[in-house]
């Protein structure tokens, strides 16, 4: 995929950059996209262009008086097809940026900005566990350069951390281990064997006022 | 420029395409529904001469009621002649039958020196309402039509404003 380039400051672009890199990222890690919404979409908008189409063909074949009841039919069905179409870009595919299953979780990305704030809005719906829709965030600047490239790493990083499903999907990015480090740190290995070693008496603690094998300070027989 | 087409996937490109078809399309139905609603052929017609003056000038927006089918004298009518697709908008100066009779018309431009008898068809003295009549003029707007008479004038503009339409539709994404 070739590197484009774009204004950091156009939040248009930077939106559909990472809409852009979000779905490349969802396929490439094995989710099968559902593409349901967009084909009723495609469907009920292609529909309503032929039906347009033919009544102008019939309109310019055949003249108007010919056509008139036909035209009136044809346009209160366009009418119709456009309305569905209307509601269902503005309702049900708002934002939707990604839908697609993987070993049976489904997850649901829908993506959103606010004017003048370089902020990317997630919302994201999975089934397992079933939970109610999360909401994560992060500025653009975290994947963008100042020259406005965009880096996927980071962008992938957050997204697997941040998402279950997605960090199930891609160990190395989401980072578990460091994750889990950082919630409860274990001690090095060297350390956690001389620990061992003073509780069983073999090593001396230093600066330990203590009953030690070796020391020679207690005076008490 | 062309580079944020080639990246997107196909649906996406499909999307895009439609968006500019219905932008097409709506327009299309949204004057053929005002035909349906007028009852007329061609519901908006521009003033192309100034035989109309000083009532309508060359370059005026009229737009047209056809279901009115007892035009009266000094309605003024839009309407084509026979077997010709120019349309021409005169006065009505006289009228004849109307009723249970097919009403028939004989129209005049305000700036003529003679009615239209020499502008109808070979061999035809009058206007049937109900065949050669478009509509009569319920309101206009001035001025407006002008555009259409530039792309009339000038056929390239039309090709030109519909290469940027589409160019500016297709590679905008919001």
């Amino acid at each position: 995929m070739a590197e484009s380039k774009i204004s950091p400051y156009n939040l248009a672009d930077l939106k559909n950059t990472t809409d852009d890199a979000l779905g490349n990222y969802m396929r490439s890690l094995g989710f099968q996209q559902n593409n349901k919404t967009t084909d009723i979409k495609l469907a009920v908008g292609y529909v309503g262009c032929i039906i347009a189409a033919a009544a102008f063909v019939a309109d310019y074949k055949l003249g108007w008086e010919a056509t008139k009841t036909w035209t009136a039919v044809a346009v209160f069905a366009y009418m119709m097809l456009n309305g569905f179409y209307s509601y269902w870009v503005y309702f049900v595919e708002k934002g939707l940026v990604f839908e697609g299953s993987k070993s049976g979780n489904s997850v649901s990305i829908s993506s959103k900005t606010n004017k003048h704030e370089p902020t990317y809005y997630l919302t994201i719906t999975t089934n397992a566990p079933p939970t109610d829709p999360r909401k994560i965030q992060a500025p653009f600047p975290t994947w963008f350069t100042a020259d406005g490239f965009f880096v996927a790493q980071p962008f992938q990083q957050w997204l697997a951390s941040s998402v279950g499903v997605i960090g199930d999907a891609d160990a190395k990015n989401a980072m578990r281990d460091q994750r889990d480090e950082l919630a409860s740190p274990k001690m090095p290995a060297a350390e956690a064997s001389m620990l061992e070693d003073i509780g069983n008496g073999i090593a001396e603690s230093t600066g330990f006022e203590g009953k030690g094998k070796s020391g020679k300070r207690s005076k008490r027989k | 420029m062309f580079g944020s087409l080639a990246n997107m996937q196909p649906r996406q490109l499909a999307a895009q395409i439609l968006q500019f078809a219905l932008v097409l399309s709506t327009a299309f139905m949204l004057w053929k529904g005002l035909s349906v609603v007028t009852d007329s052929g061609s519901p908006i017609v521009v003033v192309l001469s100034g035989s109309m003056e000083p009532a309508f000038q060359r370059g005026d927006l009229l737009f047209l009621w056809n279901r009115r089918q007892e035009t009266q004298v000094g309605e003024v009518v839009v309407y084509n002649v026979r077997d010709k697709d120019i349309p021409i908008v005169h006065r009505v100066i006289r009228r004849f039958g109307g009723g249970s009779k097919p009403l028939q018309l004989l129209t005049k431009g305000d700036n003529n020196a003679a009615d239209d008898t020499e502008l109808y068809a070979r061999g035809q003295t009058f206007l049937d309402r109900k065949k050669d009549v478009v509509g009569s003029v319920a309101g206009y707007v001035p001025y407006v039509g002008y555009v259409t008479i530039l792309l009339s004038e000038y056929p390239w503009l039309k090709t030109a404003m519909l290469v940027f339409m589409a160019l500016t539709v297709v590679l905008q994404r919001e």
